[in-house]
């Protein structure tokens, strides 16, 4: 299963607490959990150095096989190992705090006898700060615990062997008898002390957790096709949200490579305001207004500071300052270099404001009339995009050899001027340049039509004057650019197809963009494919698509950035929210096509 | 002699806002993981919101309360000079880390581990360990300064 000791990504399932997150992989060990929240250094990270990087393994002391799944309708894993001797279910799950006194972080381990006797071995090897830290072996009360700085994580145990430090791993091998439990609960504490605590509270919040995610899944609401994929794609948006902020992270990983051994390896744990509508648009429909409330109003204080001005991404404490350098980690699969901080976030990318005014739009439409404060803001920041819109800039996929005269981003620049118009004209926004506003989209629309249209191809093309297409031109109907029935849309949705399907899968583009090497296809543009079709009308294409792609998750549901299209195997960030976002926005135009069909 | 209730409150108050200030940004730093306001807020309650809170207008309160003992050990000594706070305060801080938290808080702490403690079904608060050491390393040289720091403070300001 392992290559070297690293595990194929679509091996892994996401735990999360709305605080951080954990990657387990198939096998039963966790590579990936930063403490004490999502966008801290590691204390897990073997996903990026299976020698240095740290994990916490808990699986049988004998050859094994295991199926997992979530839990219905939670984010609460459970793994059923089976072995020559008998069986286990290993439940896993970060804790969600109950009322009583919770460690700050709780990654909770139960094991439970199905069957026979099953010999099993835990190990532990916390290495803090992206296995850069220096850490202690301590024990606190009996408990082992390790601490590095602000840093403490401690290993409680019941039931589960007589753990000892041996290096810098700390661990127990014990038996699992049918019908008997075992419990290990790892707890961390950043700038306090440690919580070390007791097996019945432990159970008693894994318990709780479990039924905290079915009781928010059972508050969504979808009644459409693929309802088993929205619903997972909706937990794992939540798990992806930082509760601290309302912030979104685009994936919890960082550096997971767009193709092995390659040199795209990105961080992503930041919100971009990129997927903001998206996100929004899916969590109103989705019925989940407290978050999209709180998502909403996290971008509108963020984007503050900068106003009209918006940068890329944010941090999700609202900070900007992400600068990016390389770790002196192996990477996975020898993947260099490993990253921290997004270099994107100085690009000028026009989209985003696109995003952000549409965001605007559909909270409004959606949920509640704009504020006064916001309404000024949003003008300014049409105002804006009046004076740069005929600049160049880095893209929707932040090339880092333009800037260009991305199709899509005059295409965005012009949703933000029409959202703003529309929420002039319903007296959300102040209307003072409404007629300023009215006519420079007007002159993008002209623009975009006269020099971003080839009809040698009878497609919109990538850039003003190319001669090639570009996935994110399949966005163009998803945002009422164009009719979506019409020839000019219908011939970019074909061109697209002939120049970047491969299979079932998308590229992104296929031309130089400033990074070497090489990457697989971009999962969101697929989904992206279904949207555009089943607004132009084409259900069955739309449909078939789906079916396929639906399939092509992991064993629990789960999408990574990318896929390589000859083999299947996912690549890059693991889960990524764009990916599921846009099976959630799929799903809907599909359903809703289908529903005007029916009427019809 | 008629302003030393208010000269006593005012150093008081000063002194435990830089000590809090000082012992808070060391934590955030990531020189020590002691939280005098957990510790002190989780002795009534479990909720870690309102311990916090709590904590801190426990901490409040005893600063104000040492700030009475220096301005009574001013009085027997004849004078209030910066120099003789930060004496205080260095006892003072001793006297906290190898008695007051290490010591008693964890006897009277209703959550908190000891040494002889063993994990069992009770949710329980890490001890603080000889001088708080397992709170880190730098802890007790930082408890240290913080505390002198106050006494400095309480003894520029009282007037006896």
């Amino acid at each position: 299963m392992r290559v070297n000791g690293y595990a194929p990504i679509e091996d892994y399932a996401l735990i999360g607490d709305g605080r951080t997150a954990a990657l387990v992989a198939r096998d039963g060990a966790i590579d990936w959990l930063c403490l004490p929240n999502l966008d801290s250094p590691s204390t897990c990270a073997a996903i990026l150095d299976a020698d240095r990087g740290g994990s916490f393994e808990l699986c049988p002391d004998a050859p094994f096989t295991s199926v997992r799944q979530y839990r219905r309708n939670t984010n609460v894993l459970e793994t059923i190992f089976t072995t020559d001797g008998g069986s286990v279910r290993v439940t896993d799950a970060l804790t969600i705090p109950n009322g009583e006194l919770a460690p700050m972080r709780e990654l909770a381990r139960s094991v439970e006898g199905l069957s026979g006797r099953v010999p099993m071995r835990w190990r532990l090897t916390p290495r803090f700060h992206y296995g850069l830290g220096r850490v202690r072996q301590e024990w606190r009360c009996g408990v082992p615990v390790a601490t590095c700085d602000s840093e403490a994580v401690a290993a409680s145990s019941w039931n589960a062997g007589a753990p000892a430090w041996s290096g810098e791993s700390v661990g127990a091998r014990f038996d699992v008898d049918a019908g008997r439990h075992a419990l290990i609960a790892l707890s961390a504490a950043y700038a306090e002390p440690l919580v070390l605590p007791g097996s019945r509270d432990v159970r008693q919040r894994l318990e709780d957790t479990a039924a905290f995610w079915d009781r928010w899944t059972s508050e969504r609401r979808y009644d459409g096709p693929w309802s088993d994929a929205v619903l997972r794609s909706a937990l794992v948006l939540k798990l992806l949200i930082y509760a601290a902020s309302g912030a979104s992270v685009a994936a919890p990983t960082t550096s997971l490579p767009e193709a092995i051994g390659g040199p795209r390896n990105w961080d992503y744990r930041f919100c971009w305001i990129r997927d903001s509508n998206f996100l929004i648009d899916a969590l109103l429909q989705l019925g989940c207004y407290d978050e999209a409330r709180s998502l909403f109003w996290w971008f509108m204080q963020a984007t503050a500071l900068t106003l009209p001005q918006l940068h890329v991404l944010y941090k999700l404490d609202g900070g900007i300052g992400v600068t990016e350098r390389p770790l002196s980690l192996a990477g996975y699969r020898a993947s260099q270099p490993v990253r921290i901080g997004n270099g994107a976030f100085e690009q000028a990318q026009h989209d985003v404001y696109g995003c952000l005014l549409e965001t605007a739009w559909l909270f409004s439409e959606g949920h509640q009339p704009l504020d006064s404060d916001t309404g000024a803001a949003l003008a300014r920041i049409a105002d804006y995009v009046c004076r740069i819109w005929r600049l160049p800039d880095s893209g929707i996929w932040e090339v880092r050899n333009g800037p260009f005269h991305f199709t899509h981003s005059k295409v965005m620049c012009w949703v933000a001027l029409d959202r703003a118009v529309r929420l002039a004209r319903r007296g959300e926004v102040p209307d003072r340049h409404l007629d300023r506003w009215t006519s420079e989209a007007a002159a993008i629309r002209e623009y975009v039509d006269r020099e971003c249209w080839s009809p040698e191809l009878g497609s919109y093309t990538r850039v003003a004057g190319s001669g090639d297409v570009d996935a994110s031109l399949l966005m163009l109907p998803i945002v009422d650019y164009d009719d979506a029935a019409g020839h000019r849309i219908g011939g970019t949705i074909d061109a697209v197809g002939r120049s970047l399907r491969r299979g079932d899968f998308v590229y992104r583009y296929r031309a130089d963009d400033g990074v070497p090497g090489g990457e697989g296809c971009f999962l969101n543009c697929s989904f992206w494919l279904v949207s555009a079709l089943a607004r132009a009308g084409r259900l069955d294409d739309a449909t078939e698509l789906m079916e396929r792609l639906v399939a092509r998750a992991n064993d629990v549901g789960l999408f990574a950035e990318e896929v390589d299209p000859a083999s299947g195997a996912f690549l890059g960030n693991f889960p990524q929210a764009l990916v599921h976002l846009a099976l959630i926005d799929a799903a809907f135009a599909c359903h809703a096509a289908r529903t005007q069909v029916s009427r019809q | 002699m008629t302003s030393i209730l208010p000269s006593t409150l005012v150093g008081g108050m000063f002194g435990t806002m830089l000590l809090t200030v000082v012992l808070r940004c060391a934590s955030e730093l990531g020189f020590t993981r002691m939280d005098l306001a957990f510790l002190l807020g989780t002795t009534v309650t479990a909720n870690r919101r309102r311990a916090k809170a709590v904590g801190y207008i426990f901490h409040f309160i005893l600063g104000m309360g040492f700030a009475f003992a220096y301005a009574a050990c001013f009085v027997v000594f004849g004078r209030s000079t910066w120099w003789l706070g930060a004496a205080l305060g260095g006892v003072h801080g001793v006297f906290v880390s190898a008695v007051l938290v290490n010591v008693l808080l964890p006897a009277v702490h209703p959550r908190m581990g000891t040494p002889e403690t063993a994990a069992n079904e009770i949710a329980l608060i890490e001890p603080p360990g000889f001088l708080m050491l397992n709170y880190g390393r730098s802890t007790f040289l930082l408890n240290l300064a913080a505390h002198i720091a106050y006494g400095a403070i309480v003894g520029a300001i009282v007037r006896i």
